[in-house]
């Protein structure tokens, strides 16, 4: 989405940048796994939430697990504005039918969703994420076909990256209204031939893949072990997301309520 | 046993474009083949036909005395490693030592951290280990890819352009690199300059095989440049350009050191002239 936004606007598209905020938390220091199974936990939990209050305060967890992760609040802004105009969609139409409360209580619920997996996506070096995917079982050809979508991904935005170079550089300019009918010509085209070009570019991917080995799965090389920190980390998301089930089915009584 | 043998070997492109045509080659083993000929020859076709990557339409080829063909493919480039044009069409994995770790993971080789060990200490990115390699220079990339074809301790190295794309510096320091293995390779390139410094001896293609020999009998023979399209190296050049003025030249230089050696020797012929 970024991607193409991006490239609508003549952005340049650099495929190391999308793991460029990775190393600045100290999430990525952090085991894949304990990251993935306690954020989905809480992600989990929060879909479940129907009381305002709790859906409150996990919106409130999530913006505190994404303050506390050190990552730029502009990234993660940036990030969550892409995704915006879904929540947007979902809660209008839950607000429509539902009346406003139940509407804010989606876009809240949403929201902590969706910022909890930007804390852990914008935390975690794409390959790490996909390995920690293969080391929790998921079967092989879903991580392999994650891993190649990752990469053909990759090869889509430096092709596309050379192409804006070069339409630029033949007077091209960017930044022109979708109703330019030359504007909207000229980018199709680009469109087609960077698929056609990343098509060959996936071609000798597959045969390098080939040329080392490569049958079925990416074996990552060196397996680390869960240390005492992830699964620190690991029960404090399991605590929390338990906790806020507990709540919501008044198992527990919500401390706050009048 | 020759590591690598050809016969009568052609391909043809899906459009009927034909690639390669009755190329008759063997590569003895621990020996270095440059495979020289202009864009579109033919060149990286053929190294992937040894690699199992295309079938030949017609001919015989053989990896270490067995038979290339869709089933054996697989097992036989276990023997080779390629290194493509453009390095990131090769490296995967997210940090230096992890992708050269990539191919003997795969392969379930033993000792892998001593392999990785030794090919990025062969390589010079010992120090990069822990890099990402797409914030490489391009150079280092090409190491970074080299590196991880050694982990995998392949008898045969099949080089797609080694030294395009590099800038001077780094194609020496490739170069040099490369003459210090000892494994059997081919080299497809169409850098007559690199190709002397590391080939035992070169073919010249155009499709069709237009001659054998060393790179110095090759750019000695003007009529051979000419008809597959190649241009003279600059020393060669200049030593030419020298005869032509009355300063005779025993043979053609292609690299520095035979450039020298030919100067000297010119030098010493003219000191004996007008002191006799």
């Amino acid at each position: 989405m970024t991607m193409v936004l991006g490239h609508i606007k003549g952005q340049h598209f650099r495929a190391h940048h999308i793991d460029e905020h990775a190393r600045s938390s100290w999430l990525w220091r952090l085991d894949a796994r304990a990251k993935l199974v306690g954020v989905l936990a809480f992600v989990v939990a929060a879909a479940l939430m129907t009381r305002p209050e709790l859906v409150l305060a996990s919106l409130c967890l999530a913006l505190l697990m994404a303050a506390s992760s050190m990552i730029p609040a502009s990234h993660l802004a940036r990030a969550y504005l892409a995704a915006a105009p879904f929540i947007l969609i979902a809660s209008l139409s839950v607000g429509l039918y539902g009346g406003l409360g139940k509407g804010l209580a989606m876009a809240a619920r949403t929201s902590a969703c969706v910022i909890a997996l930007l804390v852990l996506a914008s935390g975690t070096e794409t390959f790490a994420l996909f390995a920690g995917l293969r080391r929790l079982r998921v079967p092989a050809l879903v991580t392999t076909l994650l891993m190649l979508t990752y990469k053909f991904i990759l090869l889509l935005g430096e092709e596309l990256s050379r192409m804006m170079v070069a339409r630029k550089a033949r007077g091209f300019r960017t930044g022109r209204s979708l109703a330019d009918r030359y504007g909207l010509k000229v980018l199709s085209y680009t469109a087609g031939m960077v698929l056609v070009r990343a098509s060959g570019r996936a071609d000798r991917t597959y045969e390098g893949l080939k040329s080392r080995g490569f049958e079925k799965d990416f074996t990552g090389w060196r397996s680390v072990g869960v240390r005492a920190v992830d699964w620190a980390f690991l029960a404090v998301l399991i605590a929390a997301s338990a906790s806020l089930v507990l709540f919501q089915l008044e198992v527990v009584a919500w401390p706050l309520s009048t | 046993m020759a590591a690598l043998d050809m016969r009568d070997l052609g391909f043809r492109y899906d459009d009927g474009t034909e690639a390669i045509k009755g190329l008759t080659l063997s590569v003895a083993q621990g020996e270095r083949v440059a495979v020289v000929g202009p864009n579109g020859a033919g060149k990286s076709t053929l190294l992937h036909l040894i690699a199992g990557f295309r079938m030949p339409f017609s001919g015989d080829l053989t990896v270490m005395g067995k038979r290339l063909d869709k089933n054996s493919a697989d097992g036989l480039r276990r023997h080779m490693g390629l290194l493509f044009q453009d390095p990131d069409d090769q490296i995967f994995m997210p940090t230096v030592e992890e992708d050269a770790a990539f191919g003997p993971v795969n392969l379930g080789l033993e000792d892998i951290p001593g392999r990785v060990a030794r090919a990025l200490r062969s390589t010079g990115t010992e120090h990069l280990a822990k890099r990402p390699p797409q914030r490489l220079s391009f150079g280092m990339r090409k190491r970074v890819a080299i590196a991880g074809i050694l982990a995998m301790d392949p008898g045969i190295l099949l080089l797609d352009e080694p030294t395009s794309g590099l800038d001077p510096r780094s194609r020496s320091q490739l170069i040099a690199l490369l003459k210090g293995m000892r494994q059997t390779m081919v080299i497809a390139t169409h850098d007559l300059e690199a190709a002397a410094e590391l080939a035992d001896r070169a073919v010249v293609l155009n499709v069709r095989p237009v001659a054998e020999g060393t790179i110095r009998q090759i750019v000695s023979d003007r009529a051979v440049l000419e008809g597959a399209g190649l241009e003279m190296p600059t020393l060669p050049k200049l030593l030419g350009r020298l005869e032509e003025m009355g300063y005779p030249v025993e043979s053609l230089p292609v690299t520095m050191e035979q450039a020298l050696a030919e100067i000297s020797r010119m030098v010493e012929r003219e000191a004996e002239r007008r002191s006799g």
